[in-house]
């Protein structure tokens, strides 16, 4: 290597006309780049966008699945995966996945880092927020095309996958809300079982019956819980969206926190800080699997996985109130990037998940039932896990019920979720009325879907 | 801006301000040793400058946009100061957030120092099988801002646990510490404060450097161990203390671990635990708001400066180095 010669002259003549050692310069410059590299990324970001090269049939190509989920279902979509490239040996995957904590984290970075999976996971929490800012693939024209085949699923199901016209993601499963109830306790005390379609005020008088012959509360205190606010409020001929406004008003939500209050009162719910660890979304933390109430408020498919945190027996029921205000609600969806170099293959893949009934006897019922009806019927013939048998045999049994879907709740959701969380606390906690707290509650709902 | 001073034929005529010893100092960068520096250097300034300097850069930028994290680049909005003006004007969970981190940064802070020199001056004697004691008090703060530590706080301070379960041995009934919104920040004050191993380490140290002449000099003058603290060992120690202060504050502002696996990411129960940098992760990552918590990752950032900058201001009226002022 030559000494430092030549930059070292270069300096000396820049020295001679500028200022020694330029410090104003130096920040100037990288003010500079800072405002220059965004709009060089951002522009990198946007070049691979819409090219999106025939795949012809034999070039190799690697898709990045991401999803969340435990380790089961990581064995599960391996080997569904690794069905579709014996199928077609030309596509490889390459498989992330991790627990649903900071799984959107990371896939917020990944996006924003222009390095967004070929294939995701994503919910109904985020897929508007997805759908808005063009992350995901509009999938209108596979669907029309029969290469993304939707004539299986129910139409409800697929609509579900809709925002703003166009077809986001696929549904990965189908779920419903579901009451479950530990059965053994209930035996133990002779007590009789909850109904689906009893109604809210005869459900509070069951779970204070409860509460004082078992000694244990019968019920959890919902009202934090967005999904029985949801049900509650389609049983009120309202919903949680309507459009692009709330659903809903501050009355609404005073008189939800009453009718818990009142419960709270006539002890047939736990403490306020026990109900706290109900809220949490970790399943193994519902109180029906901890023992600190009778029934818990949940998602029907849920119950397999309750039921390996407890030895008791669990029953499941719909919500309290009509059972018609439920729906056929997407699990899961699987999307597509639209940044996606191979959107053809991708959406291949997506199809094969979703209809192919090998694919299908693989995954099983662990993101629910599967949305293929054809699918689901050979599948649920050959489930033997009781768990996994009782919540298809609810899930068929309110199918017939179910109400029609609401849309695809607004982006904010997921803020909303959170807020309705404190919210109820606040009035758990005693430290502010129903309808003090559902005032407040509302005005935050406004801004995050603004 | 260069062009102004182009014309100037020799750099002495830049500017008024600058003294000989200026520009030799500035011009020596360029001479052939400087050089040679800056350039076994060059694999840490490259990081820095692109792990550290271009992305905080970045995200001075961002806090004067609308990103949102999932929006291309190119199509980022510029909102000039509406940022900041929603900070300090109409986001109550922001003031809210602000108040909580002082209330832990006050209280836990000045604690933790205390138990720190408390068990420093305790273990600073030649007992049998003192390094086992230091050790064993240093442990906590290994574990430090482990998620596995919060974990067990968690379950050691339910209604259930097993700090309850000590003090129902005495019929005193417990609370539901951590899931109480008047208790769960004062839960996460014990354990901050628990951890003190890190600047008991410090302060050992520096209570060894006392010279034990003064102590001698001070007992012939008719001290007693009251008056030898207080005259002798605060004043000699005060630079370790100011050392440990200064740290131990900044730390305390950041609080993040312990209050995010205490209430599972939500600053909850009621906002109880919502430590300012706890709300400006749920901003980016949970709200999407990206430009907004980036603007305030900036004024934290200077509130913190400031805040050192305040505490040096002090310094100069208790601390004492001894070394420089007498000679």
């Amino acid at each position: 290597m030559h000494p430092a010669t030549p930059p070292m002259a270069d300096e000396r003549a820049a020295h001679d006309h500028r200022t020694p050692f330029p410090r104003r310069g130096l920040i100037h410059r990288l003010v500079a780049a800072a405002i220059v590299l965004p709009l060089v990324f951002g522009t990198a970001a946007c070049g691979g966008d819409e090219d999106d090269g025939p795949a012809a049939p034999n070039t190799p190509v690697e898709l990045s699945v991401f999803w969340w989920g435990g380790e089961a279902r990581a064995k599960l979509t391996e080997d569904a995966l690794a069905l579709y490239t014996s199928k077609h040996p030309n596509v490889t995957f390459k498989k992330t996945w991790q627990a649903n904590q900071g799984y959107f984290d990371k896939l917020a970075t990944l996006t924003a880092s222009g390095d967004a999976p070929d294939i995701f996971q994503i919910d109904d929490n985020f897929l508007t927020e997805y759908a808005s800012r063009n992350v995901t693939l509009d999938l209108t024209k596979y669907k029309d095309d029969k290469k993304l085949d939707v004539t299986k699923l129910p139409e409800s199901l697929w609509q579900y996958g809709v925002v703003d016209g166009k077809l986001a993601g696929i549904a990965g499963g189908e779920n419903t809300q579901g009451l479950v109830y530990n059965k053994t306790l209930l035996q133990k005390h002779n007590l009789p079982e909850p109904t689906t379609g009893m109604s809210w005020a005869d459900f509070i008088t069951w779970a204070e019956n409860v509460s004082r012959t078992a000694n244990v509360p019968g019920t959890m205190d919902p009202s934090a819980d967005y999904k029985a606010f949801w049900v509650w409020l389609r049983q009120q001929g309202k919903d949680l969206y309507k459009g692009k406004e709330l659903g809903f008003t501050a009355d609404d939500v005073t008189k939800w926190f009453d009718l818990w209050k009142g419960a709270r009162e006539r002890g047939a719910t736990p403490t306020a800080d026990v109900i706290h660890e109900g809220n949490a979304t970790d399943i193994t933390k519902q109180l029906v699997v901890t023992g600190k109430a009778a029934t818990s408020f949940v998602w029907a498919n849920q119950l397999p996985e309750l039921k390996k945190a407890t030895k008791d027996d669990l029953g499941v029921v719909a919500y309290p109130g009509d059972p018609s205000a439920q729906w056929a609600r997407a699990s899961l969806y699987y999307s597509v990037a639209r940044s996606s170099e191979h959107k053809d293959v991708a959406v291949d893949v997506l199809n094969f998940l979703v209809n192919d009934p090998e694919a299908g006897k693989i995954l099983g019922t662990d993101r629910g039932l599967p949305s293929n009806l054809d699918v689901r019927k050979s599948v649920s013939e050959g489930v033997t896990d009781p768990a996994m048998k009782l919540s298809i045999d609810v899930e068929t049994e309110l199918a017939t019920k179910f109400g029609q879907s609401p849309q695809v709740p607004l982006k904010g959701h997921s803020k909303i979720r959170a807020e309705l969380i404190k919210a109820a606390e606040e009035v758990q906690y005693n430290r502010q009325s129903p309808s003090q707290s559902a005032g407040a509650f509302l005005e935050i709902c406004k801004s995050a879907i603004a | 801006m260069a062009l102004t001073t182009a014309p100037s034929s020799t750099p002495r005529a830049t500017g008024p301000v600058r003294t000989p010893a200026d520009q030799r100092g500035s011009g020596r960068i360029w001479q052939r040793e400087g050089l040679a520096g800056y350039v076994f250097l060059s694999p840490w300034l490259i990081g820095l400058m692109a792990i550290t300097a271009v992305p905080m850069l970045l995200s001075l930028y961002l806090s004067f946009t609308n990103y949102d994290i999932l929006t291309p680049w190119s199509e980022i909005e510029w909102v000039g100061l509406a940022n900041y003006e929603r900070m300090f004007t109409s986001d109550a969970s922001y003031w809210h957030a602000v108040q909580v981190t002082l209330s832990f940064a006050l209280i836990a802070v000045p604690l933790k120092l205390a138990a720190a020199l408390g068990v420093a001056l305790l273990l600073n004697r030649a007992w049998r099988g003192v390094g086992l004691f230091r050790g064993l008090f240093y442990l906590p703060s290994l574990l430090g801002g482990s998620v596995a530590l919060a974990i067990v706080w968690v379950s050691m301070f339910n209604r259930d646990g097993a700090f309850n379960s000590f003090l129902s041995l005495f019929g005193i009934e417990g609370k539901p510490w951590v899931n109480d919104p008047e208790w769960a920040l004062e839960t996460l004050m014990v354990l901050a404060i628990w951890q003190f191993g890190a600047p008991m380490v410090i302060f050992l140290a520096g209570l060894k450097q006392v010279p034990t002449e003064l102590y001698e000099a001070a007992s012939v003058d008719g001290a007693g161990k009251v008056r030898q603290f207080l005259s002798v060992t605060l004043p000699m120690l005060s630079p370790v203390i100011f050392f440990n202060l200064v740290l131990e504050t900044i730390n305390g502002f950041q609080g993040f671990t312990s209050a995010f696996v205490l209430s599972n990411g939500t600053g909850g129960p009621v906002d109880s635990t919502l430590m300012y940098t706890l709300n400006l992760y749920i901003k980016g990552f949970v709200d999407l708001e990206m430009g907004y918590a980036s603007a305030m990752a900036w004024v934290f950032l200077l509130a913190i400066a400031v805040i050192t900058i305040v505490l040096f201001s002090t310094g100069r009226f208790w601390v004492h180095y001894s070394d420089g002022e007498g000679r």
